[in-house]
């Protein structure tokens, strides 16, 4: 019998799915083309069959990874014989070609759900071939451009293992995972705003369809971004969690045009207008997802995560730059067919601060955008070679992000069309009146600063604006009935269950605009020196280093130290942050190790080497107010998104219209 | 029409932009290294048994230097590439055995003796290779990875380092150069 290596199998599977992706783009377009219904379910059929073809490469990149099969290029690259399983199974994700590969697998799994579950309307046959033709490129890059399967003879016998930073931390696992399903899950609203072109029916059909679709992309997506800060946070030892770096950006600008996508489509849902405007967020927010894997696997902008340079780069931008041209193009060509007829009522509208919202949310992606390319713009008409730093996207984005929370507050309040001046006063005075008492309150506990009192004041207009709608959708109904205030608001929550969603979401939004102020604006970060054995008193705490240690463990090496952690005389926690040096990596990584508490953290990190013999330690410590609250507001915006997104028993699968009175915003 | 092809045009100054990014290469990322015609570090590490009866228990940099130039190769049983430039360093061995001596240094793979054996079986390696358990000579020598090779002269200075897999038609012109120095 003759011995075929997984390295074979894997490719065997994925040039198949390159088969059968190609054939969903062949089968889809002629058949949408001569209305074949014979092609066109034979080109669903492909979407499933891709689906299987690129469950068995992961599949056998699995098997591979775990029976440490180093003939498989991939893990002889990335993996190490004695890690342990988690660390094994989540390799496949840790480098390039791999996570490519996740990637390709988790879009494979969208476009085989949407073959089965997509109603049949006429815009169905055009979002699948769309779906097919993103697909068949990203079979291609695993298949041909950046392949995970090449066989290494003769096989190494061990492999150095994954990034020591990725391995020093389970968020690795959830992050990239969370980052491609958001990605992913916007593709389907893509494709289905191509259709819409491709077939000639601009209208609002192809955004009804991919409603739940496009929030189940921003979920994720929100998902994603928080836990990398979370990641960040708790590994790469500075204490901080954002750091303007070009692959945080670039992460950053599909989810703000996806947010301002978010509200804008329901501007067309109930007015039937914005209709191309819409058309353009959701093919920039695809587009910038290609881009920003081009701008980051590709070395045309330097970054901390260096992903490295290879084939990579040039295929992503070939693959942009051709939907740039054709899906722009398309809406250029299409455009008389698709303009507005319906004029803005009144700018104090539901629509008119949706409308507004938009313009910021682009304003700060376009701010994002240039301040990422520009050291590379520079450099092409100079030569010169220079950085953009925090400062700048501080300062550009924070007056925007303010008008975000003012628009955030006021927009909900407000219906559609026209508004009633006297119960906008009334709603206005409330808030205005809980957002001076909320300034007024931080400025009397020591806040200084427009932008820290600033955000305070907002919060408390969001948080009166959030109780006005509560109150609004309750007392009439507590009126009519005999129900207890909890079956009310429980009822009311079930009944409307995506703006129920969208206030879970917007309160997180407060909650995490609190968290991040308090912990940017009032950190304290210091490096202090202490003997072993002394103690060092700092702000309210007094730290007390007990001893050094060193720990191996079967994969690494962890040198630290044992510091107790003091307030008012009483022993709040005992801290071990160290520095671990993983078996096959050279590369030191510092563990840091963080007492959570719900006003502020106490953050400490070996600064300096620590021995069994050391006789003082050098730590940093970083003490950060509320800044808990970002994660547990990233936990509240997640918890949102997911109860808007349940299904309504009068809908079936979310492809229904949604019930009248309802909106996610 | 007019708007299809500014489309175009935006689309043409991106890609143009971008295409200039990618051809402007890497820059910087060749540096030197800073040791380069410096005095590298002597050591005195354990050998494999098999090169014991010819060199003692362990094997000293400097006393070596005083007979000829030495190739320093750092390889691991883990790094792939090892495997590939492995015949050509035993082919310059058994060329140029009376001019250099090529000292294998296995690094960051603590307590892998079984393996580095089977290593060096596989390629029938016969120049000395010696054991860096706790990988103190590959900090000394400011290793990125594995491999990276240093050429030595004999007054204990750097002529070159080399960075990755090495060919033997590498070896051999860098050989050149060491022994006309």
């Amino acid at each position: 019998m003759m011995d075929v290596g997984l390295g074979p199998l894997g490719n065997a599977a994925l040039y198949l799915a390159l088969a059968f992706s190609v054939w969903g783009i062949v089968a889809g377009a002629i058949g949408a083309i001569r209305r074949d219904a014979r092609l066109l379910t034979s080109a669903r059929l492909a979407g499933v069959a891709t689906f299987l073809a690129m469950t068995a490469s992961i599949a056998i990149m699995e098997i591979a990874l775990l029976t440490d099969d180093f003939s498989v290029s991939y893990v002889a690259s990335t993996s190490r014989a004695g890690n342990p399983l988690w660390v094994k199974m989540v390799t496949l994700w840790a480098a390039l070609e791999g996570s490519l590969l996740l990637w390709g697998w988790l879009l494979s799994g969208y476009w085989a759900l949407l073959s089965i579950v997509a109603p049949n309307s006429p815009l169905r046959a055009w979002a699948l071939t769309t779906m097919a033709v993103v697909q068949t490129f990203f079979v291609l890059v695993p298949a041909v451009i950046a392949p995970p399967f090449e066989v290494i003879s003769p096989a190494p016998l061990d492999g150095p293992g994954p990034n020591p930073l990725l391995q020093n931390h389970w968020m690795m696992a959830v992050h990239p995972f969370l980052m491609y399903l958001g990605f992913v899950g916007l593709t389907v609203p893509f494709a289905f705003a191509m259709s819409a072109l491709l077939s000639g029916r601009p209208g609002s059909e192809w955004m009804l369809q991919t409603r739940r679709w496009t929030l189940i992309g921003w979920g994720f997506l929100t998902a994603a971004i928080i836990t990398g800060g979370w990641w960040s946070y708790e590994v790469l030892g500075w204490g901080g969690y954002w750091a303007w770096d070009p692959v945080e950006n670039v992460s950053f600008l599909p989810w703000l045009t996806a947010t301002a996508f978010l509200h804008s489509v329901q501007v067309q849902e109930r007015r039937h207008m914005l209709k191309g405007w819409n058309l353009l967020l959701i093919i920039l927010t695809f587009s910038l997802t290609l881009l920003g894997t081009f701008l980051t696997r590709s070395g045309v902008v330097s970054s901390v995560h260096a992903f490295g340079d290879g084939p990579v780069g040039p295929a992503f931008l070939t693959f942009f730059l051709i939907v740039m041209a054709g899906s722009f193009g398309l809406v250029a060509w299409r455009w008389d067919g698709i303009r507005d007829r319906a004029d803005l009522d009144h700018p104090v509208s539901r629509e008119g601060s949706f409308l507004a919202g938009n313009v910021i949310f682009l304003a700060i992606a376009f701010a994002i955008l240039l301040g990422t390319l520009f050291p590379l713009i520079v450099e092409a008409f100079t030569g010169d070679k220079v950085t953009v730093g925090a400062p700048f996207f501080d300062q550009a984005t924070l007056p925007l992000w303010m008008g975000v929370l003012l628009l955030m507050g006021i927009g909900p309040l407000l219906p559609w069309r026209r508004a009633n001046t006297q119960t906008l006063r009334g709603n206005l005075a409330w808030m205005t009146g809980a957002g001076v008492i909320a300034a007024a309150v931080a400025y009397a506990f020591g806040l200084r600063g427009i932008y820290p009192i600033l955000t305070v004041g907002l919060s408390g207009w969001n948080l009166a604006s959030l109780t006005l709608l509560l109150l609004g959708a309750v007392v009439p109904r507590m009126r009519v009935g005999t129900r207890s205030v909890v079956q009310v608001l429980t009822g009311y929550a079930f009944e409307n269950r995506r703006r129920f969603g969208s206030m879970i979401v917007h309160f997180g939004v407060v909650v995490m605009a609190l968290g991040i102020m308090a912990s940017s604006a009032y950190r304290i970060d210091e490096q202090v020196r202490i003997e072993v054995g002394d103690t060092m008193p700092f702000q309210d705490l007094t730290f007390t280093v007990q001893d050094t240690f060193m720990e191996t463990t079967e994969y690494r090496v962890g040198a630290g130290a044992v510091v107790d952690v003091h307030r008012d005389g009483s022993l709040l926690t005992t801290l071990r942050p160290k520095i671990n040096t993983f078996f096959g990596q050279s590369m030191n990584v510092p563990t840091p190790d963080v007492l959570y508490l719900p006003l502020y953290d106490v953050y400490l990190n070996i600064a300096a080497g620590v021995t069994p013999d050391s006789e003082f330690v050098v730590l940093r410590v970083v003490r950060s107010p509320l800044v808990a609250w970002v994660w547990i507001a990233g936990f509240i915006m997640a918890f949102g998104t997911a109860f808007a997104l349940i299904p309504s028993r009068r809908g079936v699968r979310g492809t229904q219209r949604a019930p009248k009175g309802s909106s996610v915003a | 029409m007019t708007r299809v092809l500014v489309v175009l045009a935006i689309t043409a100054s991106l890609g143009g932009l971008f295409l200039w990014g990618l051809l402007r290469g890497s820059p910087d990322r060749e540096v030197e290294s800073a040791r380069l015609n410096r005095q590298v570090i002597s050591f005195d590490l354990p050998l494999y048994p098999r090169f014991q009866g010819t060199f003692g228990p362990t094997l000293n940099l400097a006393t070596e230097l005083n007979d000829k130039p030495v190739i320093v190769n750092f390889w691991a049983t883990w790094c792939g590439p090892c495997y590939d430039e492995a015949p050509h360093l035993q082919a310059a061995w058994q060329r140029y055995q009376d001019d250099v001596l090529i000292i294998g240094v296995q690094t960051q793979d603590r307590g892998k003796r079984v393996e580095g054996e089977a290593f060096l079986d596989r390629f029938g390696i016969t120049f000395p290779n010696v054991i860096d358990d706790d990988s103190r000579v590959s900090i000394d020598y400011g290793l990125f990875g594995v491999p990276e090779t240093f050429f030595v002269r004999r007054d204990g200075t750097l002529l070159y380092k080399h960075t990755g897999p090495i060919t033997l038609d590498k070896l051999e012109e860098k050989i050149a150069e060491l022994t006309a120095s």
